[in-house]
């Protein structure tokens, strides 16, 4: 293993008295794609801070070709030509392209020579095989075109090992390709790339070799050709998972719950129809920016529809706020638990009683806190959320138990529809299945449920009905039976497929 | 026991207890009831709208247009007594000129979108304004006995009345603050108004309310302060944001709003009226006092900075 650009060597490391990482050894050899899979609190992100110089070990070392070396810093790691670039790029958006590239490294001197910059930039661009015009301002650059400065960046920093973390979660389709098309264009001029993803496919088509770590240990790493999916979740999990079983027929439904009629709002969406049973589930497919999103911000009230006609229960409503929109018994479960759905810095029981306080309030308003209390405990149980008390703060807990808090918060409310916006984003395999067997079993119970999704896997074990959107118009509306990928795929990009019923 | 100590709480009061009996030592005088009563009598209607701050804060807004309010309120009481209405008829008044100024900056904050600190920073030159044009260069005083009375007199036993509104509002919206649905709707919104906005609540409608509070609340320190001085004038009242603000973030009150707690501004509070007392106490200059105290809200500020920064050190090291 002398060769390996990047290596190490029994590294561990704990936080408090929780190992985040136990002996861990890996070899990264030039020119390959590694890709590293686990579940959310398999020692990724301390891993990643390690090879950074973000953290150092407690025990074991690094070596950068076959010399030992101790990071301290992200820049001592990046004088060691590792780098990283992560789900959210960090841009300066007044600068323009080619300084943001050159931002850690500009050429010495009191001038600027604006030419020779913006042809280095140019040429680094080229070597990642896309076009961007690196004299134009940041500030308007798409997620994935920032991504790419990012990548530039790290190149004109002469890197030896990229790593990207989670780089794909909010692109869509055609900038996934472009993002595996840069790492195959790295991957060509010798530098090693770190690939790490929830999406187990991406990694089919961009990895040479994958590891696997469970726990904070390593626990196999293979070429590709060696790997299963089946094999590879069961490794990461430690055990079978069966949530992507796909749903070939829909279940029996009751009365219809929610009927929506050419729902659209100026400029933003229109022409959005459907009825939806109670104990249904309607999936919203389409590529990012399809508008999908801004129906369900229609239907919860946040930014009402201004044409089209709503009928809840075979009444037609008006709804202007989201507290109408839950008067009414609609709730809707943001995809960014962050900025919209959980006070992170409040405790778990806040978070929970947060949609349905009103519920709690006795003489003067007082909130009934016994009653609070025992509200969160059994949502702890309900859900499985693995808190050691439901009065930390909601920001310390992983990924999936966040979501599980925001699901309890909204299922208080005894919602009648319920719309999911993405509810297995950035989430784990096991919290994911998790997070499906919540959504059948509330459909099982009579709820009315939409679930707006960009992974198609979801939407096919999940859906009993989809409903295609693109650009904002509604492409089609497919039964579970007659829906495949590649349909679906084809009617959001616009495509082939005629519009069905 | 412990871990409650860890808390800003705790050191607040490990530094009150000290404060306390460095005074108790160097100062005789400083044990004597009259004394504590004039410790808090000296700035009363600062604390008194330092309460409602702590609240305006929580929601990570701000109100600098307290002490022009409570200036306001004190020169038109003074006006309208020297115009010979009685006191009960000029404090009505008053009040109304709070609920004026409050939902002035209630609808430009909370329906116009407006940030506060911009609205009420206007606010506070206006009304400062206001009060300029109604004493002119003069002051007003000739009051009733019966009003500076109450302003400096006690009302239950040696406690004035003043005192008594003070302990009264502090257990009211320390209850309002920390255990009712209000309460707990400041909190969240000042943690994150908008996942507060997509769980339903009614955010613009509880900024609202706090504005008025705060400017209703500060009306009436105007009147207390222009009862307890016996004369009023154009500047009165003026800088006093500074100060109410200070006892507010020194209680541990984040100024990006969601955390901090009542019973840590109410500590602040008897931290900086006894430093002051026993500085004063010790003949040491008003000057003096003032910088000691901005030095220790530099090290409130300071000090969790410090202790998260030497955590994370050790977490990488």
């Amino acid at each position: 293993m002398t060769s390996a650009v990047l290596e190490l060597r029994s590294v561990a490391k704990s936080f408090a008295a929780t190992a985040a990482l136990r002996d861990m050894s890996l070899a990264i050899e030039p020119g390959e794609v590694h890709a590293i899979v686990g579940e959310n609190g398999a020692g990724k992100s301390t891993l990643i801070k390690i090879m950074t110089g973000v953290y150092r070990p407690d025990a074991g070392e690094i070596l950068v070709e076959g010399r030992a070396v101790t990071l301290r810093s992200t820049q001592d790691a990046q004088a060691e030509g590792i780098a990283a670039i992560y789900q959210e790029p960090m841009v300066f958006p007044d600068l323009n392209v080619a300084e943001n590239i050159f931002i850690s490294n500009r050429a010495s001197g009191a001038f600027l020579n604006w030419r020779a910059m913006f042809a280095d930039a140019d040429r680094i661009v080229a070597q990642l095989g896309v076009s961007l015009d690196v004299r134009r301002a940041a500030s308007g650059l798409t997620l994935a075109e920032q991504q790419t400065v990012e990548i530039a960046r790290a190149l004109s920093l002469k890197v030896k090992v990229l790593i990207m973390d989670e780089p794909t979660a909010s692109l869509s389709a055609h900038e996934v390709e472009r993002l595996l098309s840069i790492a195959r264009a790295l991957k060509a001029q010798g530098v090693a790339v770190i690939y790490i993803s929830h999406r187990l496919d991406e990694i089919f088509r961009i990895a040479d070799r994958v590891t696997v770590i469970r726990d904070g240990q390593h626990i196999s790493t293979r070429p590709i050709g060696e790997v299963t999916e089946e094999g590879m979740v069961r490794e990461m999990v430690g055990r079978a998972i069966d949530s992507f079983a796909v749903k070939t027929e829909a279940n029996a439904v009751g009365d219809v719950a929610l009927s929506v009629q050419g729902l659209g709002r100026a400029g933003v969406f229109s022409g959005v129809s459907f009825d939806l049973a109670k104990g249904e589930v309607l999936c919203l497919a389409g590529l990012v920016g399809a508008r999908r999103t801004d129906v369900g911000l229609a239907l919860f009230g946040i930014a009402p529809a201004t044409e089209g006609r709503l009928y809840l229960h075979g009444a037609e409503v008006r709804i202007t706020t989201p507290r109408q929109a839950m008067d009414l018994g609609i709730a809707y479960v943001s995809e960014d638990r962050r900025k919209l759905g959980l006070a992170m810095t409040l405790p778990i029981f806040a978070n929970i009683s947060l949609a349905s306080l009103r519920k709690l309030l006795g003489a003067f308003g007082l909130i009934d806190r016994k009653t609070e209390a025992a509200m969160a405990e059994d949502y702890r149980r309900q859900l499985d959320i693995r808190a050691p008390d439901m009065r930390i703060e909601v920001g310390k807990l992983s990924g999936g138990n966040q979501q599980k808090v925001m699901l309890a918060k909204w299922l208080e409310t005894k919602p009648g529809v319920l719309i999911f916006d993405e509810p297995t984003r950035g989430i784990d395999v096991g919290a994911k299945a998790e997070v499906h067997g919540i959504i059948r079993r509330l459909a099982s119970e009579g709820v009315a449920i939409i679930v707006i999704s960009s992974d198609l896997p979801e939407v096919m074990a999940l859906a009993d009905r989809v409903l295609v959107m693109r650009e904002g118009r509604q492409a089609g509306l497919l039964d579970i039976s007659e829906a495949s990928q590649e349909r679906v795929i084809a009617m959001a990009a616009g495509t082939g497929a005629t519009e069905a019923a | 026991m412990i871990g409650a100590l860890k808390s800003w709480e705790g050191g607040l009061l490990l530094v009150f207890l000290a404060t306390l009996a460095l005074n108790a030592a160097f100062a005789p005088e400083f044990l004597t009831v009259q004394n504590q009563i004039n410790l808090f009598q000296l700035s009363i209607e600062k604390i008194i709208v330092a309460l409602v701050m702590a609240l305006v804060i929580m929601n990570a807004e701000i109100d600098l247009s307290v002490a022009s309010v409570m200036g306001l309120s004190a020169v038109v009481f003074a006006y309208l007594l020297n115009q010979g209405w009685g006191g009960g008829g000029a404090l009505v008044v008053c009040l109304g000129v709070g609920l004026l100024a409050g939902m002035v900056n209630a609808v430009l904050v909370a329906k116009v979108g407006i940030p506060s600190l911009v609205v009420t920073l206007a606010m506070m030159i206006g009304y400062r304004g206001f009060s300029r044009v109604i004493v002119q260069d003069t002051s007003l005083g000739n009051f009733p006995e019966w009003i500076t009375d109450l302003g400096q007199q006690g009302l239950i036993g040696p406690l004035p009345l003043s005192m008594v509104l003070f302990f009264l509002l502090l257990v009211g919206l320390g209850v309002l603050l920390h255990r009712t649905g209000f309460g707990r709707q400041v909190v969240v919104i000042g943690t994150n108004a908008e996942v507060a906005r997509f769980s339903g609540l009614d955010v613009s409608r509880v900024k609202a309310t706090l504005f008025v509070m705060s400017s209703v609340i500060s009306a009436i320190a105007g009147v207390l302060y222009a009862a307890r001085l016996g004369s009023v004038r154009g500047d009165s009242a003026l800088g006093f944001e500074l100060d109410i603000i200070t006892m507010v973030l020194l209680g541990g009150v984040s100024i990006f709003g969601g955390k901090g707690s009542m019973m840590g501004v109410f500590l602040s509070i008897l931290i900086i009226l006894n430093l002051r007392n026993g500085m004063a106490l010790l003949n040491i200059t008003g000057h003096v006092q003032t910088g000691v105290i901005g030095i220790l809200l530099i090290l409130s500020v300071l000090l969790p900075n410090i202790v998260t920064e030497l955590r994370a050190r050790r977490a990488r090291a």
